[in-house]
């Protein structure tokens, strides 16, 4: 549906909020403000799991917006559009 | 003598002659323990390139300094020349197996000769037994635990092989404290031409710290920090290493059928998540690790240990599998026989595109769940197919006149991240010491996951160096010896910390660094003396000319022409790849 972004949740972020996806109104949107409205949507915070206590990207949060890596456009600033897919995936690491 | 117990034991098993084998403080200082003071050691007995089998090649066992001691410390590592890829080796193992070997009173065992008769080497008491293994001979890897720990004292901690090192298939691993793998490069068929069944160790011999203040203090904080860090304080815990199933999928490189494409459509069916919900059991832990990334896990049939990612990926997406019960029975097997998963699912793969192409008659089809545990038993008994199963991929292509079909690098398989998803890795996979290994300089950390600092995983510049210093600093911790995921919540300086607290030497981040560079150049050395040259340091063809079609690294391919002359430069070789006489010269070789 336009205007409709679709959010998949990975790691330790889906035990959390005990869901892997939601679809999402947030054509405009930056990713901050995505992520608050999906805080409010799914009922649940899980910022903390992503950023730190100034709201930067924690060390190890990915965040793809269509597969790219937010940190390569413009951080949690990048706008979103209708049709996209993000996923969030709270610091993971294995080998 | 500080952290070191101070003893290597010589043993020649032909003709059961053993002595100490000296090594002076300026030795341990400039190389360490583990990874470089085995290669050190290694290329002093062995300095011509002998064959793997042969009775006089040296095989050692060895530890570091923090052994026993700091967080992780429960590791050792083997090293000889790999049967599998002809260049210099050393194999990894967590577990306890090194922290028990230092109790019973030694750094490390080399282990030179073959046996008449199946053995195995009781170490304790700072000497070694040898002892009659003949009625093992045959057994897996448990059951010879189990016979072993039937005559030796409680707590005695096995490293031994099973069928598959005893039939000298070259991906053969040691197996230790149950389901720990020294996995890559054959070292356990090293071990079974030797005749030598296992090496048992028992003891309770205390390691001597420093400054017993300092070092309480600072593995406080350490526990801490490990605590704290969302990795290793919680991801690693709960979802363990196949949460990178997802994540790698996600970036487009999460290599499926043999490296044809990048995005397995089935990755959640076997993703770390998948597995926390499903077979999960429990959590395990190598000796005082806070960590505990080891899953104890349970099918339906069996229960057993694992699978980590690599695993997941070889008998899963590798092969277009996606039974997850599959997959861990066939991890089971890998376990039991003693086999490297990495390379088994690799070669099962490139079988299955052989058979594809039109190379290979022997139906191995994509998908076929059902077989995995039996390719795997053939090719530990080398029988049916399993005797072309266990050439490893890069025989086996070669003998069907397809060798661009093998995914390895100077023989060995390279494992669960398409190269052409981060230029970074693809340089480490090209020119690591022994071959395609993501543990020689693990550029996925900063080009994927973000550590120390995010990467563009898709641009070239800068990557020569940063591939050489995290070749540099995985030495250093091979050599210490500590578990490398440490590195999610620690760097260079705490490492430098932990070994001026445990031995009391100043060791700054530059020495160690410097020490880094020295084991990794002592190793590209004796490659260069068994024939390896810059044609090497190359990927298989698919990687180079052909694009990924699908997934978020689609139109990509590596560009490794601009990385490569620079990164002989930022390590003092020359253009072929040799180390250049200012550089033998200023690292003291
Ligand atoms: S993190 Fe995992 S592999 Fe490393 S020491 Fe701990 S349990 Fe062993």
């Amino acid at each position: 549906m336009p205007g409709k972004i679709a959010v998949k949740f990975y790691a330790l972020l889906r035990q959390r909020l005990g869901m892997s996806a939601i679809e999402v109104d947030a054509d405009g949107l930056t990713i901050l403000e995505l992520l608050r409205r999906v805080e409010k949507q799914a009922g649940r915070s899980f910022l903390d799991d992503l950023l730190d206590p100034e709201h930067l990207l924690l060390a190890g949060t990915i965040i793809l917006v269509n597969g790219e890596n937010v940190r390569l456009k413009q951080g949690l600033g990048t706008p979103l559009r209708g049709g996209d897919t993000v996923d969030l995936f709270s610091p993971a690491g294995g080998g | 003598m500080n952290g070191w117990m101070g003893k290597i034991i010589k043993i020649d098993l032909g003709s059961g002659r053993q002595e100490a084998l000296p090594v002076s403080p300026e030795t341990r200082r400039r190389f360490l323990g583990g990874r470089g003071l085995g290669v050190k050691l290694y290329t002093d007995l062995c300095p011509d390139p002998l064959d793997p089998f042969a009775a006089e090649n040296a095989l050692i066992f060895m530890t570091g300094p923090l052994t026993g001691t700091v967080m992780t410390s429960g590791r050792y590592q083997v090293i000889s020349r790999s049967p599998l890829t002809g260049t210099i080796c050393d194999s990894s193992s967590g577990g306890s197996f090194g922290a028990v070997l230092k109790a019973a009173g030694l750094d490390g065992l080399v282990i030179t000769g073959r046996a008449d008769r199946p053995v195995y080497l009781h170490v304790h008491d700072g000497g070694v037994e040898v002892r009659d293994a003949s009625t093992m001979w045959g057994l897996n890897t448990q059951q010879t635990q189990k016979a072993i720990h039937g005559q030796t004292p409680a707590k005695t901690s096995v490293a031994c092989i099973g069928p598959a090192g005893e039939n000298l298939v070259p991906f053969a691993a040691i197996m230790n404290d149950r389901d720990r793998a020294a996995g890559r490069g054959g070292m356990g068929a090293v071990m079974g031409s030797k005749n030598l069944k296992a090496v048992a160790a028992s003891g309770n011999r205390a390691v001597v710290i420093a400054d017993p203040e300092a070092y309480q203090a600072m593995n406080a904080r350490l526990d801490r920090a490990v605590d704290k860090n969302p990795v290793t304080g919680k991801s690693l815990q709960v979802l363990g290493t196949s949460v990178l199933v997802n994540v790698i999928n996600a970036h487009g490189m999460f290599p499926t059928r043999n490296f044809r494409s990048g995005v397995f459509n089935d990755a959640e069916g076997i993703s770390g998540e998948k597995i926390a919900e499903s077979l999960l059991q429990r959590q395990s832990a190598c000796y005082k690790c806070p960590i505990g990334c080891g899953r104890t896990t349970r099918t339906a049939n069996r229960n057993g240990e694992g699978p980590e990612y690599e695993s997941v990926w070889a008998f899963g997406a590798h092969l277009g599998v996606s039974d997850l019960s599959a997959i861990t029975e066939a991890n089971y097997a890998c376990n039991e026989l003693g086999l490297d998963t990495i390379t088994m699912g690799s070669t099962i793969g490139c079988a299955m595109e052989l058979h594809e192409s039109g190379a290979l008659a022997e139906k191995m089809l994509w998908g076929d769940a059902g077989r995995l545990a039996g390719w795997v038993a053939d090719t530990a008994y080398r029988r049916a197919f399993g005797a072309e199963l266990a050439l490893g991929s890069k025989r086996l292509a070669a003998k069907y006149g397809r060798p661009e079909l093998a995914m390895q690098v100077k023989g060995m398989e390279i494992p669960a991240y398409d190269p052409r998803g981060a230029q970074g890795m693809a340089l480490s996979y090209a020119t690591s010491s022994r071959g395609g290994c993501h543990m020689r300089g693990y550029m996925i950390m900063p080009e994927i996951l973000g550590h120390p600092v995010f990467l563009d995983r898709f641009s070239t510049a800068g990557k020569p160096e940063i591939v050489a210093l995290f070749q540099d600093i995985a030495a250093i911790v091979d050599s210490a010896v500590l578990c490398r995921f440490l590195q999610f919540a620690m760097g260079i300086s705490t490492f430098s910390e932990m070994l001026r607290a445990v031995t009391g030497l100043d060791f700054s981040d530059e020495e160690l660094l410097t020490a880094g560079r020295r084991i990794c150049t002592l190793e590209r050395l004796f490659n260069n003396r068994a024939g390896f040259t810059r044609a090497d340091d190359t990927l298989p063809p698919r990687f180079l000319q052909e694009e990924l079609q699908a997934g978020s690294s689609r139109h990509r391919r590596v560009r490794l022409d601009e990385m490569l002359d620079k990164y002989y430069s930022v390590r003092g070789w020359d253009a072929q790849g040799v180390p250049l006489a200012a550089t033998l010269t200023e690292l003291g070789l």
